[in-house]
């Protein structure tokens, strides 16, 4: 494999033409997990961040799917020690007031 | 208010440096740079629609929109790549205007003038090693009483145990090599099948901080003539995703 092999797989081409299902993985795992961290004056914050990523990682893989497959990430991952498989509008409402009103977050508790 | 509001919001992309003309060519009149010589950061206008900040909670819901935002973040990124250093951030670093931008270039410019020095004249490649499915433990072929079963069974722990940590030997052997022909690695962990669409499994999943890219990839052949049985790929070249740090988390 020479080089130029090693650019005709590189993301430049497959996201011109919208990138190969394996290549969208590479993608999102750079984009959303890796990468410095910088809080911007727009808290979407870090929690949302958070929810975001997990949200995705179960959107593709069930939680109950991949622990079979040894993939334990969000084992030390405070929102999903309980059943937050999907995006539960009112629990994450909620857990944002109480984090606006400094009170301790629930579903941090479980 | 906030999707009325129609107000536009500034994304930051990356850290790059230095600024000179082929940088500024790259970005074309797209995007903007904040600061100027050792280190400034690629922002552009996003819509408030879109990014402002109860919205985007929503909009995180919705897988496409992530996918479709999180491609625009890495194009962005790609178009850097090829003219100057690049600390890629990660999604979602927005702020309210110019002077937003320029408060948090200000707040780590010495963080990043060093990140820079680091990644400058190197590219991230990831390696991935895939197992072809022939390469998985069979089930154990019927057996024709309880016992045999119960022999079987265990008979196919073992073996599988055994396979298990031979394999896990060769991986750290590959890790290794690939170490040598580079700054630095890291392993992260295997992407799951839901993820990769691939019929085969992923064993290992590493990127590397790569120097001479025609060394490493040489490196890579080599082992894929020393491990026939395992296949394995080189994916980039991408920006130092996994080498930019987060001091802050």
């Amino acid at each position: 494999m020479s080089s130029r092999d090693l650019a005709a797989n590189g993301p430049a081409r497959s996201l011109s033409s919208g990138p190969a299902p394996g290549q969208l993985a590479d993608v999102l795992e750079r984009v959303l997990d890796k990468g410095i961290v910088v809080a911007g004056d727009i808290q979407i914050n870090l929690l949302d961040i958070e929810l975001l990523t997990i949200r995705l990682r179960l959107l593709i893989a069930s939680a109950d799917k991949a622990r079979e497959m040894g993939i334990d990430w969000w084992d030390g991952d405070p929102f999903l020690s309980g059943r937050r498989r999907d995006g539960n509008e009112l629990e994450d409402r909620l857990r944002r007031l109480e984090e606006k009103a400094g009170l301790p977050v629930t579903g941090e508790d479980r | 208010m906030t999707a009325t509001a129609a107000g536009t919001l500034w994304y930051a992309y990356a850290v790059v440096g230095p600024v000179d003309a082929e940088v500024r060519a790259a970005l074309g009149g797209e995007f903007e740079l904040v600061g100027s010589g050792e280190a400034a950061v690629v922002a552009g206008p996003v819509d408030e629609a879109d990014y402002g900040t109860d919205v985007l909670a929503e909009r995180l819901n919705d897988r496409e929109w992530v996918e479709q935002a999180v491609q625009a973040h890495e194009r962005v990124v790609q178009r850097l790549l090829p003219v100057a250093a690049v600390v890629p951030l990660r999604f979602g670093s927005i702020h309210r205007d110019r002077e937003g931008v320029a408060a948090f270039l200000h707040s780590r410019r010495d963080d990043f003038v060093a990140t820079l020095a680091r990644v400058r004249g190197r590219v991230e490649l990831g390696v991935k090693v895939w197992l072809e499915p022939q390469e998985e433990q069979r089930p154990p072929a019927a057996a024709t009483s309880g016992r045999e079963y119960l022999e079987r069974q265990r008979a196919a722990r073992e073996r599988h145990a055994a396979a298990g940590a031979e394999l896990d030997d060769r991986l750290r052997r590959i890790h290794e090599r690939l170490l040598a022909a580079s700054d630095e690695g890291v392993l992260n962990r295997p992407q799951a099948r839901e993820l990769t669409g691939d019929p085969r499994r992923m064993v290992m999943n590493a990127a590397y901080l790569v120097a001479d890219d025609d060394a490493f990839v040489a490196e890579v052949e080599r082992l894929r003539r020393d491990e026939p049985s395992l296949v394995l790929e080189v994916t980039g070249p991408w920006a130092p995703y996994n080498f930019a740090d987060a001091p802050e988390r």
